[in-house]
């Protein structure tokens, strides 16, 4: 029977609309999957080496034995943003002659397959061959393989335990974050290292062999204590994470304002606190404001403009970019109702103008004082920020009339690729080519900064002209309204 | 049957569903009618243990549905779309409810023969989804695939709802069927007044959660019903 199950399961996935829109979309998608699978696999074999030539007169096997602890804490931090529970997959089959036993070992078996469990294996797998096996043999480098295997397993089910309960409360994520940061500093400042206990730990397992039987043990534990919980509860409103269904939020004062903008915006901000999907989004945009400390920290990126201005643009514009890219299949659900009302579409597009323009400028401040690495950053992540605002938004607005696909709400955002078409991944090209191509000519006439400025020049060009821009974009919006309804009403 | 002893579901403090005694016989078809949020679908929820409720118990057969699973063998159910395994096609669906019950294939289409007029073409060899059938074509395979075990309850919650008025009328003529040929105990919610009548020999008002009248279908019924519903 839960044989059944897992075929269904597996039906479920290949029959789910993402994959049956679109061959573009699959390919773009095959490609990344191909691509970091390969990142993944060329690092786990050239790991040994890797590690040999960074930290020289250590044991390759020795240092990442040290990491590994850190590695499980931040995977299940990971984990507490970004895996979904599965829940739901169990309701069609309640009312049937099945035994509920059977329905919880399907339910927590079916989140083993998952790309947080396998995807290691690429890295570990190899290291294993490589590094690992010559030194120790194969037996014990299999154990240790083992160990690492049966600890993601342990790190899944202890996740699944624990959202369930916790995710009410995200502070406690929060938290958890920073106790792994805790624990780094205290490494880091000689205090407490876990680096030492990992390497311990991973050294007996290699030692002695044997001891890859306790991680299976902690996985069988979490399972059992996984599935005494569902077993007592296996009630569609008791499993579905227990969310706060009382209305929040009353309207906003200040937006009242501004008439009927100030509605559509206070309508529009109600969406993206009330769903799952645009909040997470919210979430992700957060994380993204640091992606500037991989770049800023290096001191060849440093030197060249190009990149830079690329990140500038990435990061004072991730938030709208990661939004936008869904304009106008967030109201895909009640499109009818917008057309149908009073709500003119220049208004509709105007609403989003002025979401879109605080929150880059949000991100602007926020990550000013990326200035500290070099002044020129202000000056780059300016010029970026006045395209964005400028040219960008309105890239948005007409590339947003391709999105036909109906957008589901009540999903996280992180690896769901529902609603997801190929107009999303053309849209960023023009969004970073066009600023490249504005500075270029700059570049070569050796006058980089003039190159930054005119970037900002245009930009600004473009908010001075807002009026224009969105009175057009509103009539494009006009102009394929039929074709987007359409869309949004196939399910 | 079906024994409702002193059920409670409470949800944020207001009470849904009370209903201190209710008992079903075997054989009997019972109409369950109320108007919105009654709380008929959740009376139903808790007899097929889809909820827990806040207090009391419901029992199939003298066990409580709660503790026991037997009862998933011989009750077949459809309430709503998340009944129906939404990515299989109409035909895998029927078959998995036929594997889950022990029924050969040609139990299957045996058994579906009296539901043909009922499809009326429009569900079997679509080469579609579940997903992608009209509302009330989900409707007709969700009530199809409850009924196609054969089982000795029955429970659909308004399966009148979102059918075309042919469909209605042969929905009633083969609920009828059941009840003669297989002696089902049906349980059945619905706001079409003269079709549950026609179906049902007994007829629960439910209001605000509470039973408030419990008759036998007679000549009068659905007069005494409009005047009921009449405010």
């Amino acid at each position: 029977m839960l044989l059944t199950l897992l075929s269904h399961q597996w039906k479920a996935n290949y029959r789910s609309s993402v994959f049956q829109k679109g061959l573009v979309l699959n390919i773009i998608m095959g490609l990344l999957i191909l691509y970091f699978g390969a990142i993944f696999l060329v690092l786990g074999f050239a790991l040994h080496k890797l590690l040999a030539e960074v930290v020289p007169g250590q044991s390759a096997v020795a240092v990442v034995n040290g990491a590994l602890l850190f590695y499980f804490l931040i995977d299940l931090f990971f984990r507490f943003l970004l895996q979904e529970l599965p829940v739901l997959a169990v309701q069609p089959y309640l009312h049937l002659p099945l035994h509920k036993r059977n329905l919880i070992h399907f339910l927590l078996l079916k989140s083993v397959p998952s790309m947080f469990n396998l995807l290691f294996l690429l890295i570990f797998v190899p290291f294993m061959i490589m590094g690992v096996m010559p030194e120790y043999g194969t037996g014990a480098a299999l154990a240790w393989l083992f160990a690492i295997l049966g600890l993601t397993f342990f790190n899944n089910f202890l996740l699944l335990y624990f959202k369930r309960q916790l995710s009410t409360k995200p502070v406690l994520t929060l938290l958890f974050g920073l106790v792994v940061a805790g624990l780094m500093l205290l490494d880091y400042l000689d205090v407490f290292s876990l680096y030492k206990v990992s390497q311990a730990v991973f050294a007996a397992v290699l030692q002695q062999p044997w001891l890859a039987v306790v991680p299976v043990f902690l996985v069988a534990g979490a399972y059992l204590l996984n599935y005494s919980y569902l077993k007592a509860h296996t009630y569609p409103e008791e499993l579905t994470v227990r969310r706060q269904t009382v209305a929040e939020g009353r309207g906003i004062a200040f937006l009242s304002r501004f008439g009927e903008l100030g509605k559509l915006i206070e309508l529009e901000l109600k969406l993206i606190w009330r769903h799952k999907r645009s909040k997470s989004l919210v979430t992700m945009s957060v994380l993204f404001l640091f992606y500037g400390l991989i770049f800023y920290r290096n001191e060849k990126y440093m030197d060249d403009f190009a990149i830079l201005i690329f990140v500038g643009i990435m990061i004072t514009g991730m938030p709208i970019f990661s939004y936008g890219q869904f304009v106008p299949s967030w109201q895909s659900a009640h499109f009818d109702a917008i057309l149908t009302r009073r709500i003119s579409p220049y208004q509709f597009y105007a609403a989003k103008f002025w979401i879109f323009v605080p929150v880059a400028v949000l991100s602007y401040l926020l990550t000013l004082p990326y200035g500290l690495f070099g002044y020129k950053i202000i000056l780059i992540n300016t010029a970026a920020l006045l395209f964005n605002i400028g040219i960008n938004v309105f890239l948005i607005f007409f590339f947003s009339v391709y999105n036909t696909s109906r957008l589901d709400l009540s999903k996280g955002s992180a690896f769901n690729w529902q609603g997801v078409g190929a107009s999303r991944f053309i849209m960023m090209v023009p969004m970073i080519l066009i600023p490249m191509l504005l500075y270029l000519p700059f570049k070569f006439m050796g006058a980089p900064y003039i190159g930054v400025a005119a970037i900002g020049l245009i930009g600004l060009v473009g908010f001075a002209m807002q009026k224009q821009l969105l009175r057009w974009s509103a009539s494009w919006f006009v102009k394929h309204k039929y074709k987007l309804a359409t869309g949004f009403r196939q399910q | 049957m079906i024994a409702i002893k002193n059920i409670e579901k409470v949800y944020s403090g207001k009470v849904v569903v009370n209903i201190p005694e209710l008992t079903i016989a075997a054989g009997e078809a019972v109409g369950l009618v109320g108007n919105n949020g009654a709380g008929k679908t959740t009376l139903f929820r808790m007899i097929l243990d889809l909820i827990r409720p806040s207090k009391g118990e419901v029992y199939a057969k003298g066990l409580n549905v709660a503790q026991s699973e037997d009862w998933k063998v011989y009750t077949g159910s459809h309430l709503d779309e998340g009944f129906l395994i939404d990515y299989l096609t109409a035909e895998e669906y029927f078959k998995f409810i036929a594997d889950l019950h022990g029924l050969s294939d040609g139990d299957v289409s045996e058994r579906l023969l009296p539901f043909m007029d009922f499809f009326n073409d429009e569900i079997l060899n679509q080469r579609k989804y579940i997903r992608d059938f009209s509302k009330g074509n989900q409707k007709k395979i969700g009530i199809a695939a409850a009924a196609l075990s054969n089982p000795e309850l029955l429970i659909l919650d308004e399966p009148f709802a979102n059918l075309d008025p042919s469909s209605q009328i042969r929905l009633k003529n083969l609920l009828r069927l059941l009840r003669e040929q297989k002696h089902m105990t049906m349980l059945i919610s619905s706001h079409d007044l003269s079709h549950v009548i026609e179906v049902c020999e007994r007829i629960m008002i439910l209001e605000k959660g509470h039973l408030v009248q419990d008759m036998q279908t007679n000549e009068n019924t659905l007069r005494e019903l409009e005047t009921y519903f009449t405010v």
